[in-house]
């Protein structure tokens, strides 16, 4: 920056300042993993929240109690993917003035955080924390029952698979067996498997002929594949990270098993599986809850690629939440003041926990009693290096 | 005892004996820096992964020639194992081996990180060489890629083992690594012996790393805590210092993952190769061509 | 405040832990089993409040307990080795801990829900804290009595013939033994004492954190046990201490304004420590300002 465009700046900052410190600032802390392994989570996470944010604050910020406007401020905290990283992230940011928080991105993160929250609202033999969390990445299912300051914007793996399944048994009709592939020791991948993949294949009539079971940092699937050779099977579901979902593929085409379908996990419909092996991932169909289908999706991804990030399914839920959180603070007659800190917290959590229907970036998102979503989603497949839309049961 | 079992008890032993030769790498690797510094680096697997890091840059920028980005693997490897010889070896003392230790854990964290940085944790594909050729030998299957990695690992120690006994640089690394106090008398440069070994051990690290990225054909940091364990455990079993153990007992540890695998699943493998390797602790505290223990 | 508090509950369930590496360290053994202790700590005091309905305080001593008779039966054959064979054998067992509660499913009933470990979906809901009342003060005054009396007793421990013996099998084994010292009794003697206090942390680990699962319990948790005494020196219990704040308090907490640049910096400055630190933060003596009460037993020790 150059020493004129510095001073200026500083000039009309300056000129700037009184109407600002007029005006009110809500924050909204945004935490999870943005470094480690699954950094790129968090770093999407925080780029989304950035945008929307500042789109917001473009069209003039949100309305207080007292119709004041008041800007939005968002900061993230990492917390590495560490339990107990995320518990002291989120005690800190309720030591701030944030009115609530968005996060975690990993669902091992969320599990403990969820814990230490107070599980029933009002219960006073309960001292758990009171603060509200509305969660954009964490995606194992069943997480948000957990304690009732919970709140999760992610998509209902059940649905979506259940629909999934319907509609291959439709678009397949000659496809009758299904082998499943499973990261054993990850919490979501397994729990996606066992207890969705699994129930949703065998109520739409496919025979579960196998399951090929691996672990997080295996690099020789050989074994694994060799079984679902033999299995013969009509669809393929995996249920893993892009790493080990890669090689499995990679082994599968070694061993030419090509099965008619090929299902993946919905965390994979992420770049990370096409710059992994795009070619060996060609044709596999997931169930997500973003892709750039329409006018306003786009203009959101384009929002967030200019603050370095990408707009996925993830980060597309941490874009929605702000939108959403905008929303509620405007309904719920939000304060903004030092005093009315506890008393807004309180009315954030009761706003979303009102709410019947959220808008998103695909339409609109049914909210569930219990804190978790059920939103619109697509189903999309790898195609020469790119996600396209093969099916779109909401048009 | 159907067919099919029988063909996937000679197949997985076979697969895992192919793959068993990268644990035997690293297992050299820690082996040799063991042998000359009576120390533990580690930070050794993660410095591999990001030699194979650096062969990848030049596959993903230039779209290099497999043997290049191999070449690169190695030599950046070799390069990073300099670096943490400079940092946590040279200057810390040598009474005192828990600094070098944490040294060491420390610099395992720091490359780590630096890697995950750069390739913001995505996993790359990596390019391997023969992956569509396999060997039909009735129902078992060879497959080509990892005759391959076999044979760049056969390779790799056959000039290991020309560069140790038949040259002065190895004479004076066998020195070291007998008595270090005898060798400088002779006139042997100790730093310069332990510098070499650490960029030799680094090399072979790097052959490893681009050898199992190669087999996965996709890169991700993840791998590099899988390295150091089995590396260790290879050592282990082997018994320290020893080369020719290092290899057996990495071809020990492959085969037995994959037969575990098979017998036991997945979840359970590794508790079986942990077990093997504590009984086999107890029971053969040298490991398997490991000397006697004597008071230094 | 509650902030703080949280921390200082971090920090004083990682003493624990660097604690039970500190006493093994002692001996010259550099042991990676601590977080294998650690997670048998943990799941057996959860099961005992969660599943059983245990008040904390038992819970956490049933878990001590139970680990340090684990940790004197793998004392005896894993202690047969040393060095780098003993990383390797303890690590290998600090594996097989962890793998085995990745498969470990046992659940009962309580309340309507199912509660209990679930394998690799790990064990959920134990809530004692929360849900008997206790405040974030309360828990945190809690942990720092324990940590206050193991470190009283490490201290005390140092400071009797105890210690000297502790310290004489680290320094030169041969020489501990020809003086007439059983060399297997003092090293499984300090396994044990090291298993007792990771299983009283674990046990406590897992009440703050509500969920615990395999995944936690790894290498990197092992290698942070060891890395605290030996980051603080291994002069006196305070080492530990000072570096568990170190780590958790500056590296981790102090640092987290600067995004994803704090986990580039930690694995440096640990470098950085180690090499103009090299015998940690405190060193390997006793500091000056201790060492005035209890000089003369000192003294003498580092004469020998």
């Amino acid at each position: 920056m150059k020493l004129s465009t510095l001073v200026t700046a500083s000039v009309l900052a300056l000129a700037a300042a009184p109407v600002v410190a007029a005006d009110k600032t809500i924050n909204i802390a945004g935490f999870g993993a943005s470094s480690g392994v699954v950094g790129i989570f968090g770093q999407n996470s925080g780029a989304a929240m950035a945008a929307a944010v500042e789109k917001i604050n473009a069209e003039g910020g949100v309305t207080l109690a007292d119709g004041s406007k008041a800007m939005l401020a968002t900061e993230f905290y990492d917390d590495r993917c560490n339990a107990e990283e995320g518990i002291s992230v989120l005690r800190r940011i309720a030591s701030t003035d944030a009115l609530v928080a968005v996060g975690p991105t990993c669902s091992n993160v969320a599990e403990p955080l969820f814990g230490i929250l107070q599980a029933k609202v009002d219960d006073a033999g309960d001292t758990g924390l009171q603060f509200p969390v509305f969660t954009d990445v964490a995606i194992k299912g069943g997480l948000a029952g957990i304690s009732e300051w919970v709140f999760r914007n992610t998509p209902s793996e059940a649905t979506m698979y259940d629909n999934l399944f319907a509609w291959i048994r439709e678009t397949h009709p000659d496809a009758k067996t299904i082998y499943g592939g499973v990261e054993e020791d990850f919490a979501h991948s397994r729990f996606t498997w066992y207890s969705v993949m699994k129930t949703a294949a065998e109520a739409h009539g496919f025979e579960v002929v196998g399951e090929a079971q691996w672990l997080l940092n295996d690099t020789n699937f050989s074994n694994q594949a060799r079984g679902m050779r033999r299995a013969e099977p009509d669809v393929v579901a995996i249920s893993a990270h892009p790493f080990t979902t890669c090689g499995m593929l990679r082994e599968m085409d070694r061993q030419r098993i090509e099965p008619k379908v090929l299902v993946g996990l919905t965390s994979s419909s992420s770049l990370e599986t096409l710059t992994g092996c795009a070619n060996e991932a060609e044709g596999i169909i997931i169930p997500t809850s973003f892709a750039p289908v329409n006018d306003e999706a786009k203009a959101a991804a384009a929002a967030v690629e200019a603050k370095g990030g990408q707009l996925d399914l993830h980060s597309a839920s941490a874009w929605e939440n702000i939108m959403i959180l905008k929303d509620v603070i405007e309904a719920a007659g939000i304060e903004g003041t030092a005093e009315s800190l506890e008393e807004d917290r309180r009315k954030i959590r009761d706003g979303l926990a009102t709410l019947t229907e959220a808008p998103g970036l695909l339409g609109a998102n049914k909210r569930m009693p219990d804190g978790e979503a059920v939103k619109p989603y697509v189903f999309v497949n790898a195609e020469s290096g790119n996600w396209e839309v093969l099916h779109n049961p909401g048009s | 005892m159907d067919y099919f079992f029988f063909i996937d008890l000679i197949q997985s032993t076979v697969d895992g004996l192919l793959f068993g030769t990268t644990y035997a790498l690293i297992g050299i690797g820690f082996t040799l820096i063991f042998g000359v510094m009576r120390k533990l680096n580690l930070a050794y697997g993660a410095a591999a992964l990001a030699g194979t890091y650096i062969g990848l840059v030049l596959f993903l920028t230039f779209d290099a020639h497999p043997a290049i980005v191999f070449l690169a693997s190695a030599l950046g490897s070799g390069a990073i194992g300099l670096v943490v010889y400079l940092c946590c070896f040279r200057f810390t003392p040598t009474h005192y081996p828990m600094a070098s230790l944490l040294a060491s854990v420390g610099m395992l964290l720091f490359i780590d990180e630096v890697v995950i940085h750069a390739s913001h944790g995505l996993p790359y594909p990596y390019p391997s060489v023969f992956r569509d050729a396999i060997i039909e030998a009735g129902d078992i299957w060879i497959r080509g890629d990892l005759l391959f990695v076999f044979f760049m690992c056969v390779v790799a120690m056959a000039i290991l083992f020309w560069l140790l006994y038949r040259t002065p640089l190895g004479l004076a690394t066998r020195a070291v690594s007998q008595q270090p106090r005898a060798a400088q008398l002779c006139g042997i440069d100790v730093t310069r012996v332990n510098m070499m070994t650490f960029g030799i051990a680094g090399i072979l690290g790097g052959i490893a790393g681009a050898m199992t990225a190669a087999a996965v054909g996709v890169l991700s940091p993840v791998i590099a805590m899988g390295l150091t364990v089995k590396g260790l455990i290879v050592v282990v079993i082997g018994g320290l210092g020893s080369i020719p153990g290092a290899i057996i007992g990495g071809l020990l540890v492959g085969a037995a993952e994959n037969i575990f695998l098979l017998l036991r699943g997945v979840t359970e493998r590794d508790i079986y190769v942990m077990l093997l390797l504590f009984i086999f602790l107890t029971l053969r505290p040298g490991g398997l061509f490991g000397s006697a223990q004597t008071r230094d | 405040m509650d902030f703080y508090l949280g921390l200082l509950q971090i920090i004083g369930v990682h003493t624990l832990l660097g604690l039970s590496a500190y006493v093994v360290l002692l001996t010259g053994q550099v042991s990676m089993a601590q977080a294998g202790f650690y997670a048998i700590g943990a799941y057996v005091a959860a099961m005992c409040t969660a599943m059983f309905g245990f008040h904390i305080l038992p819970a956490i001593l049933v878990a001590g307990f139970l680990t340090a008779a684990v940790a004197c039966v793998v004392g005896f054959p894993a202690l047969r080795v040393k060095g780098l064979m003993l990383v390797v054998a303890t690590l290998a067992f600090g594996e097989m801990v962890r793998l085995f509660f990745f498969n470990f499913t046992w659940q009962v009933e309580r309340g309507g829900e199912l509660i209990g470990p679930n394998g690799a979906e790990g064990f959920r809901a134990i809530r004692f804290f929360p849900e008997n009342g206790w405040e974030i003060w309360h828990v945190t005054g809690f942990i720092w009595i324990v940590v206050a009396v193991v470190m009283g007793a490490l201290w005390w421990i140092d400071n009797t013939r105890a210690g000297a013996v502790l310290r004489a099998v680290g320094h030169d084994e041969t020489a501990a033994q020809s003086i007439g010292l059983n060399l297997t009794a003092v090293k499984v003697g300090a396994m044990t004492l090291g298993g007792m206090i990771a299983g009283m942390g674990g046990g406590i680990y897992a009440h703050t954190v509500t969920h615990i699962e395999h995944l936690v319990f790894g290498v990197l948790l092992a290698t942070f046990a060891i890395a605290y005494p030996i980051l603080g020196g291994l002069g006196s219990v305070f080492g530990t201490l000072i570096a568990v704040i170190f780590i958790q308090g500056f590296l981790v907490e102090g640092l987290r304004f600067l995004g994803d640049w704090r986990s580039l910096l930690f694995g440096a400055l640990i470098v950085l420590a180690m090499n103009f630190r090299p015998t940690g933060l405190l060193g390997e003596r006793m500091p000056r300002i201790f060492k005035r009460r209890t000089g003369e037993k000192l003294e003498l020790k580092e004469a020998e």
